[in-house]
């Protein structure tokens, strides 16, 4: 049951997580229309997204995104589009803060813009060199780059968690970087030789890997 | 012994050499000459001969890293060695007057690697140049070759992390395009 307010002070904002901004930013990107997001942060400077020029500006650096973050407030904004700047150009690359919400919002649940029974391929890798990944997060970009993959079928393949897989999905296709189909059929894996040993990735990545 | 052989391949002046030596685990064999099409490209030296590193894996299984020259008077050496070659790490420079043109050229010459293998596009000097952005190159790749997904990074040659990650993504796709049956599978 909801908290009534005591009088004479001011409601307490229900707490909102990243879910919420990648919520906002999904929907605003599916318009493809000239707008402007601003999100207020507990504890942060305010976050501007400029999606004409598909940029934000923040001063918190990415290196230290605040995962648990409160999500205070969010104002979208109409603009036309020579309309003067929010922030001087260019800005930080939209697609390195999306990595991020995509990868810390829905708690490992499906996005809530994704369907159930969906399958899903790239359409581009992700530019690895400016975001922050793991070894296991681009064993299974490379999957997603070569076959229609669900989520349990890419968790299965990857050896990992399905949230683990899921959080990864939703981060791709916040990016608009992830084709997907209900009607391909599961991907049919080629017949192996008997692997006698790791596989070449396994084993440059134990030489390489940080 | 077991090995695996890469290519470095792009135009002049993209970091062929730079990007062998940020990851290679011997002093890189590298031959320099006078540049004979500086008109072309503003470098006082550039490679006309293989540059060759190496990265040692347990035992005496290695990884071969050959760049080569960017010069098509010597195509003739494309051909051998791409006969040799499991991936190819296809360096461009997007402050040129027209990478995508350039990646999609060499593309088409190093298509039989590309279809045995596999290929990463490492797009340098985008700090000098933000354009072309790399979803135009995914625009041009996703026309020129339909169906098939190339990684392209941006990449500082110099930069060991990034050769590093660029290395690693070549192998998994390589590895991947196998697993799913869409190369003419050699073992890597």
């Amino acid at each position: 049951m909801d908290e009534e307010p005591t009088p004479g002070t001011t409601p307490r904002p229900t707490p909102m997580g990243w879910a919420q901004a990648a919520i906002a930013v999904n929907s605003v990107l599916q318009l493809s229309i000239p707008m402007l997001l601003k999100l207020e942060l507990n504890d942060h400077e305010p976050l501007y997204i400029d999606f004409r020029h598909h940029a934000f500006a923040w001063s918190t650096p990415l290196t230290s995104f605040p995962a648990d973050a409160v999500l205070l407030g969010l104002q979208t904004q109409p603009i036309e589009l020579d309309a003067p700047l929010l922030f001087d150009l260019p800005g930080q690359d939209l697609d390195g803060l999306l990595w991020l919400i995509g990868t810390n919002s829905f708690s490992g649940a499906r996005a809530s813009w994704l369907a159930s029974d969906d399958r899903y391929k790239l359409t581009r890798w992700p530019n690895l060199t400016q975001h922050i990944h793991s070894m296991r997060q681009m064993h299974m970009i490379a999957m997603l780059g070569n076959a229609y993959l669900s989520s349990s079928e890419l968790a299965a393949m990857a050896g990992v968690e399905e949230p683990d897989a899921q959080r990864l999905i939703n981060a791709l296709s916040l990016m608009r970087i992830l084709a997907q189909s209900t009607e391909v059929p599961a991907a049919v894996v080629a017949e192996q030789p008997v692997a006698k040993r790791e596989s070449l990735f396994a084993r440059l990545r134990a030489k390489l890997g940080r | 012994m077991a090995e695996h052989v890469i290519l470095f391949t792009g135009p002049m002046g993209a970091g062929k050499t730079t990007a062998i030596q940020a990851v290679s685990e011997i002093a890189v064999v590298s031959t320099e000459a006078n540049n004979s099409e500086r008109h072309l490209v503003d470098k006082p030296t550039t490679t006309v001969a293989l540059d060759y590193g190496e990265i040692l894996l347990d035992g005496e299984e290695k990884i071969r890293l050959y760049g080569i020259p960017g010069q098509r008077r010597f195509d003739f050496m494309w051909a051998i060695l791409k006969k040799r070659a499991q991936g190819m790490v296809l360096l461009v420079n997007n402050d040129a007057p027209d990478p995508i043109g350039e990646m999609l050229t060499y593309l088409d010459d190093f298509r039989e690697l590309y279809d045995r293998g596999g290929v990463v596009v490492g797009v340098s000097r985008s700090d000098v140049s933000s354009e072309p952005s790399l979803a135009a190159y995914g625009d041009a790749l996703a026309v020129a070759h339909p169906g098939k997904v190339v990684p392209v990074f941006t990449v500082d040659p110099r930069n060991n992390d990034h050769m590093r990650m660029v290395l690693l993504a070549l192998v998994a796709n390589i590895e991947m395009r196998a697993l799913f049956g869409l190369t003419e599978s050699r073992s890597i």
